[in-house]
């Protein structure tokens, strides 16, 4: 913004940092005090007085929750889905996405917006139809099925963000590679995959983040142990035991580590990648 | 009173100093044009100018007010962007009156003030599209009209037509120079574009590395620039530089090429005016249109490397000694590669460069 | 593998070539039908894990389906469900509440949104860390947010209540999501901290598509900085904040995760909402047939919403 006078820059530079300390610490602080809870003892959360930072810290309450109602299986869980849903949906989202951007045919347009109405059936209203369906195939409560289902919403998604980077990748290499002796199918593996790495990996990582996260489907959609990922598993554990807050935390932090791995990785891509894009349109 | 005085200009950024000091007053009415290529400041300059930027030291007085603290909005100036900068979601008719809206100005005034503008720049019967419907060149009209409508003390163009297609850009060069006949007002003009520079221009400030090269008026600036930078900048195709050594030639004073093989140039100078010179390593500039076809007492004798018929003239590369010149001759002729041409030097056309330091020695 | 390579790369003569699979991919790819061919894979896992079961869902609301009576049978009973819903208090309780809930909480998100984006888009020095960090509520768990606040709100061990007891704010303690006055509004409070970073993001990334040269204009006109986010920033937004609103309502109204874990629809119904009311018809109560209704009626009314907001806003007159 243009202003003359140094300190009406000023104010506005102080007025802005002010706001996003604030939105920081408002974003920040719920995650902070649950960790912090997590490292205290379970005396110390439930005193009179609040701790604030902790007199003394312990690792008990991880130990607890992962040495308790089996924990480790479910986080293990949880892995193989998400594995698999990034897995399937980078093999049949790809090749989609890879029409969409490249090809030009009649009802393009409507297949696109054909995703955001697909969005707006309620998961209720898939859930029990998907619940009758899989029972019938018996791939309720098992892991694979729940990936399919995963990959099965979160593939519109996919699709879209990836045809983004897809489009911007230019299509004269390709062309040329053709020429070279190329088919498509060639063209596509070793040219434009590589140059749409990053977009790959971003748009993998949002799938991993959303299929790790996921609980409504899981929770309709497992039933035991076997196949049930760690919202659910969690989520019960709260309901059955009256988990302690200090394990509960524990639990949560644990949780949420893939989580921010994965967020650190793909960051970075993906302000880069919507501001290269919001430029060039 | 001088419509805008720039004392000791500085603009850096960290260590780079993108401004080194400029100095400039312009007079009312004046047409100045800042010429150079990317990167040598001249936007910079503009922006300075328009209070967009601020500079790290120095003056700028607009009329006889001291406006280095003031807003742009309170510099009674006017900006033409090379983007054009119109408000996409606005109609014309908005965007034209938007700098009389936010002034408070009424309904009525404005209204008429903007018909007025509009159809100045034929553009009146466009007012209520949005710029997004608008061809390229109906969008410049537009935005020099947001920019007249206004009546400011300055104008300020940002290289305003180089989005343009060439002959788009031609017409609206005229357009341009037609305006400023009719309105009067004082006008800074960014570019890159030498012809631009030099049918527009009452004055040309050439830059280059935030350094006014030289601040002149075009003919001016054509016939004598100060320096090779500008003699190499202006004038298409580009003036030709001949190193070589100033020697006697009888009544003339010769050059001898530099280089293995070394050819003469007589130049078409009395010796008197060069003695001082004499045995000096020089660059000798000719404009390529300075040349005409002498068979009977050239000035100097080439061999023809390229022959490029233009249509109006005849561009003909000759290998003089080592190096190579440019020469435009008459549409007519009849030369071929490898024949020996000679050419004469048209009187008082010549520069003589200091190899060194690049500025005219004579 | 050699051979595989140059498969790969172009008509193969011998016969061993033409049996080989990437030679014979190679050739597929070639064909007329291959940008189809490319789709189908996915269309597959579409049509049968989201087309099918959806349209058995729509026609599910008309038939009688209660797993927990088989005696009841699964014919089709019409709009018998439809009927019922009509007369059904709590749908009527939850549709206001689904309301509330959405618009507070999209209006929050928004505003939070755009004021994290115009902050974000100045780029000061130090701030691109503070960005990456408001961009985490978003990617969060929803069981793990959800427990987060409720223990930052919790009734005795509340953080939060400490910190504005000691403010002076509040007198005692407050069990925030056990008070009916305030439990919609603290689960608010949570969403928007979840969903804000959303429109944050696309509003950033709208931001940064607005030339730089308009502000220079609209200061050069004399529009201060308010003017200028108003009749040049926000109209230029308009399509990304349509997108974002719709994207967000249609989250907000589908998915009951949040409001699930902290409150289950209660105390009494007062955080009740369509999205878990029908989940809670379906896990709890197996009344499938109801369920499906209740959703079907959700989903009309996402189009509804979608189709005026769009006409409302004149999106597309841009």
């Amino acid at each position: 913004m243009i202003t003359t006078s140094r300190r009406a820059r000023l104010g506005w530079n102080i007025a802005t940092y002010a706001v996003l300390l604030t939105l920081t610490v408002f974003c920040i602080f719920p995650l902070l005090w649950t960790l912090l809870t997590s490292l205290k003892y379970e005396a110390d959360i439930v005193t009179q007085t609040m701790q604030y930072i902790p007199k003394r810290i312990t690792f008990e309450n991880y130990v607890t929750i992962w040495t308790q109602s089996g924990f480790p299986t479910l986080v293990f869980n949880s892995f193989v889905v998400t594995a698999t849903t990034v897995v399937l949906c980078l093999i049949t989202g790809t090749l989609a996405a890879y029409s969409f951007s490249r090809f030009h045919y009649p009802g393009r347009g409507a297949l696109m917006l054909g995703y955001l109405v697909i969005r707006m059936f309620p998961a209720v209203l898939m859930i029990i139809p998907l619940f009758i369906l899989m029972r019938g195939v018996g791939l309720l409560d098992s892991r694979f099925g729940l990936a399919l289902a995963y990959t099965s919403f979160l593939l519109p998604l996919f699709v879209w963000m990836l045809k983004g980077f897809f489009d911007a990748a230019p299509k004269e290499l390709e062309s040329a590679a053709r020429i070279d002796g190329c088919t498509r199918i060639g063209a596509m593996i070793r040219i434009v995959l590589p140059l749409a790495r990053n977009g790959l990996v971003a748009t993998s990582v949002f799938v991993a983040i959303a299929a790790w996260n996921e609980f409504l489907f899981a929770l309709m959609l497992t039933t035991s142990q076997g196949s049930r990922t760690w919202p659910v598993g969690l989520q019960l554990m709260v309901g059955e035991f009256q988990l302690p807050w200090g394990v509960l935390a524990a639990g949560g932090i644990i949780s949420i580590i893939p989580v921010m791995i994965l967020f650190a990785i793909v960051q970075r891509t993906m302000v880069h990648g919507i501001t290269a894009g919001a430029v060039k349109g | 009173m001088s419509t805008l005085t720039l004392n000791g200009v500085r603009k850096s950024f960290g260590a780079l100093d993108v401004l080194q000091s400029i100095d400039l007053k312009l007079e009312d009415g004046e047409f100045l044009v800042l010429l150079g290529p990317s990167g040598c400041g001249k936007s910079t300059l503009l922006n300075i100018i328009a209070g967009l930027e601020t500079p790290t030291s120095g003056d700028i007085f607009i009329g006889d007010k001291r406006v280095n603290d003031v807003h742009p909005k309170n510099r009674n100036i006017a900006m033409v962007f090379q983007s054009y900068a119109l408000y996409p979601t606005m109609p014309v008719e908005r965007n034209i009156g938007f700098g009389l809206e936010m002034r408070g100005v009424e309904t009525d005034t404005r209204k008429r003030a903007v018909d007025g503008a509009a159809r100045m720049l034929q553009v009146d019967h466009l007012l209520d599209r949005k710029p997004g419907q608008l061809s390229g060149g109906q969008r410049q009209r537009v935005a020099m009209g947001r920019a007249i409508v206004r009546e400011p003390e300055l104008f300020l163009f940002d290289e305003p037509l180089s989005n343009l297609d060439a002959k788009l850009r031609a017409e609206m060069r005229t357009e341009i120079k037609r305006l400023h006949n009719r309105l009067g007002t004082t006008v800074v003009y960014v570019t890159h574009d030498q012809i631009e520079a030099m049918t527009l221009g009452t004055r040309i400030a050439v830059m280059k590395g935030g350094v006014i090269q030289q601040l002149a008026d075009p003919m001016t600036t054509y016939e004598k620039p100060a320096n090779m930078f500008v003699a190499g900048f202006i004038g298409s195709p580009s003036m030709n530089f001949i190193t070589g050594t100033l020697v006697r030639d009888g009544a003339h004073v010769g050059l001898t090429t530099d280089g293995n093989n070394p050819a003469s140039i007589r130049l078409p100078r009395v010796a008197a005016n060069l003695d001082a010179l004499l045995g000096r390593k020089v660059v000798l500039g000719v404009r390529p249109e300075s040349f005409q076809a002498d068979g009977a007492a050239p000035d100097l004798t080439g061999t023809i490397d390229v022959v490029e018929p233009t249509g109006p003239d005849t561009l003909v590369v000759l290998a003089l000694g080592n190096q190579t010149i440019t020469a435009r001759l008459g549409p007519k002729l009849t030369v071929a590669t490898g024949e020996t041409l000679g050419l004469s030097i048209q009187p008082d056309s010549i520069s003589l460069f200091d190899p060194d330091s690049g500025n005219r020695i004579g | 593998m050699a051979e595989r390579m140059s498969a790969l790369s172009g008509p193969s003569p011998s016969l061993w070539r033409r049996l080989d699979p990437a030679a014979a991919l190679g050739r597929l790819s070639e064909t007329r039908y291959w940008m189809y061919l490319l789709l189908v894979p996915s269309a597959i896992l579409i049509l049968a894990v989201v087309l099918y079961p959806t349209v058995y869902g729509f026609q599910l609301s008309f038939r009688q389906m209660r797993l927990n009576r088989p005696d009841l049978g699964t014919g089709l009973v019409g709009f018998k469900h439809y009927v019922a819903m009509w007369n059904d208090k709590v749908f009527w309780l939850s549709l206001r509440n689904t309301a509330v809930w959405v618009t507070f909480a999209v209006v929050i998100e928004f505003g939070l949104g755009l004021l994290a984006a115009l902050a974000l888009n100045r780029n000061l020095p130090g701030t691109k860390i503070m960005g990456v960090l408001i961009l985490l509520p978003y990617f969060l768990p929803n069981v793990v947010a959800g427990h987060m606040w409720a223990l930052l709100l919790d009734p005795r061990l509340g953080v939060i209540n400490d910190i504005l007891v000691r403010l002076g704010f509040l007198e005692t303690y407050k069990a925030w999501f056990a008070d009916p006055s305030t439990a919609l509004g603290a689960a608010i409070l949570v969403e928007a901290w979840h969903g804000f970073p959303f429109f944050a993001l696309l509003l950033l990334a709208g931001l940064k598509g607005v030339p730089d040269d308009l502000y220079k204009a609209a200061s050069v006109d004399g529009a201060g900085p308010i003017r200028q986010l108003r009749l040049i920033t926000l109209p230029m937004l308009r399509s990304v904040i349509a997108a974002a609103v719709i994207l967000r309502v249609i989250g907000l109204v589908n998915s009951p995760d949040l409001l699930l874990i902290l409150t289950g629809g209660g105390p009494g119904q007062s955080t009740q909402v369509l999205s878990l009311y029908a989940f809670q018809k379906a896990y709890k109560d197996f009344n499938f047939g109801y369920a499906g209704a209740l959703s079907v009626v959700m989903f009309v009314l996402l189009m509804v919403f979608a189709w005026a907001y769009v006409r409302v806003s004149k999106v597309n007159q841009d």
